[in-house]
């Protein structure tokens, strides 16, 4: 170490300094957000275009080594599925008949509101959060494109999570899959009431814990769960998953078990955000509802 | 001055490589920690006050995007990037065994301490099984990343010096 110029400033001592402004700045994001917000937008304004381009190139490549894998696989399962279609087909003519009687009933009870109707934006995931501990990404959508906290992220399959920060041109998302994160749920067919963890152990076998099942609740495996009436932030009916392994715990007053994601997490790429808030008394929600039930109708 | 601007370019750089690049080489839901790797490899080809720079900068933008807690890692990293600076003098071209020794502690030490904070505070009391599902397997693919990235990095830290040193005279020799 030679160097006049900095004699002064040892290694130690910088060390010391830059530690100590670390410090500093962890006491300051601890109690106030108003340092970090700031700075992640100015950094995110350089950062978001890129990683947007980066993603194009990544799944470009993916999706290639795919399609040369996949050829020979598409093939037998296109024979398969033209199978199922000609099935599909004779089923659907049955069901549409039998929806048209089940929304007039719905008419009459006025529980119109289904998950299909809530109005949704698309939005491709750029990127995750780098870090193993936790399931959430980083989608190409922010508060330009009208997306606020709380708004429930879907995809074609189900539930995927929840918006949890929303910046100018990205927003966060938060899997029901994440360690910690807590869902109320409902057997969709009898209504019983549970709550679905998430929880990190259980990341090998792919499932999330299912918890709270009343005693004389009736929820047997392989039921769908839906999102519950009773949930603050979760719009009614979005369906999670299915019950796996429901068994008395050892207290003798409830019931857990294991729930199976509807949502392929693993590959997912594109996601599809409900721009509708869970609130009770805005009107605008209410037009909303209505608009959707019009479209419903005009339909079938 | 340049040295500077390169070394940020590169921590840019890996960061897109962690949120995109990570997603796909994912093994078993594990991906292996990029910024980390930046502290230990500049600290140990060009000395402490290095390793603290690149430490305190990859740390910061860690924490920008990922972190609630703005400084936490930079803190980590910056220590780092000292600890790897020391074994600096004693730096030889084609020895890989150090800097994957100090990659392997202090991934372990970091991710550690997440877990210590994250989950151990609040309650959840299984190590073993985050020690073996999550901080190891973690630790092992980044020490493999360090393996892969250890050449490239040096070839560019010596094409930064060759530049200066043109100038100034030579103080520090590789052998």
């Amino acid at each position: 170490m030679s160097n006049r110029v900095k004699k002064f400033f040892t290694p130690g001592k910088i060390l010391a300094i830059v530690a100590a402004f670390c410090a500093l700045l962890i006491v300051v994001s601890f109690f106030s957000d108003r340092l970090v917000t700031p700075l992640r937008g100015a950094v995110s304004q350089v950062i978001i275009p890129i990683q947007r381009g980066m993603n194009g190139i990544g799944i470009g490549v993916v999706n290639r080594e795919n399609e040369k894998r996949n050829i020979e696989d598409l093939q037998e399962e296109n024979r398969e599925l033209k199978d199922t279609i000609a099935l599909l087909e004779e089923e659907n003519k049955q069901l549409k008949h039998d929806t048209k009687d089940l929304d007039s009933l719905k008419k009459l009870y006025e529980i119109d509101k289904k998950y299909s109707s809530y109005p949704k934006t698309g939005a491709t995931i750029i990127g995750t959060t780098s870090q193993n501990w936790n399931t959430s990404f980083v989608i190409d959508k922010g508060s330009n494109n009208g997306i606020k906290p709380d708004m429930n992220v879907v995809s074609d399959e189900g539930l995927v999570g929840m918006i949890s920060e929303v910046h100018a041109n990205y927003s966060i998302v938060s899997t029901v899959i994440g360690d910690n994160s807590f869902v109320s749920a409902m057997d969709e067919a009898t209504g019983d009431h549970c709550t679905v963890r998430g929880d990190i152990s259980m990341m090998d076998g792919g499932f999330v814990s299912l918890e709270r099942i009343k005693q004389d609740a009736n929820i047997n495996d392989g039921d769908s769960i839906v999102t519950s009436a009773i949930s603050s932030k979760y719009l009614q009916g979005i369906l999670i998953g299915y019950a796996k392994d429901v068994k008395q715990d050892g207290n003798g007053l409830t019931k857990s078990g294991h729930l199976v994601p509807a949502v392929d997490f693993e590959h997912l790429q594109k996601v599809l955000v409900i721009t509708q808030l869970k609130e009770f008394d805005n009107p605008e929600t209410q037009k909303e509802g209505e608009e959707g039930e019009t479209q419903e109708s005009g339909e079938t | 001055m340049k040295r500077k601007l390169c070394e940020i370019g590169i921590i840019l750089l890996f960061y897109l490589l962690q949120v995109s690049l990570g997603r796909v080489i994912r093994i078993g839901g594990i991906m292996p920690n990029f910024m980390i790797i930046l502290p230990v490899l500049f600290g140990y080809l060009k000395g402490r006050k290095e390793g603290i720079f690149v430490g305190f900068c990859a740390g910061i933008l860690y924490d920008l995007f990922f972190s609630d807690l703005l400084g936490f890692s930079a803190l980590i990293f910056v220590i780092i990037g000292y600890i790897s600076g020391m074994f600096y003098n004693n730096y030889e071209e084609n020895s890989f065994v150090v800097p994957l020794i100090i990659t392997a502690i202090s991934t372990f030490s970091y991710e550690f301490l997440i877990y210590i904070g994250n989950f151990l505070l609040q309650g959840r009391l299984i190590t073993p099984f985050f020690v073996a599902r999550i901080i190891l397997p973690e630790m092992v693919y980044t020490v493999l990343l360090v393996l892969a990235l250890y050449k490239p990095v040096q070839i560019l830290n010596r094409h930064l010096d060759s530049k200066k040193r043109k100038v100034k005279d030579s103080d520090e020799t590789y052998s």
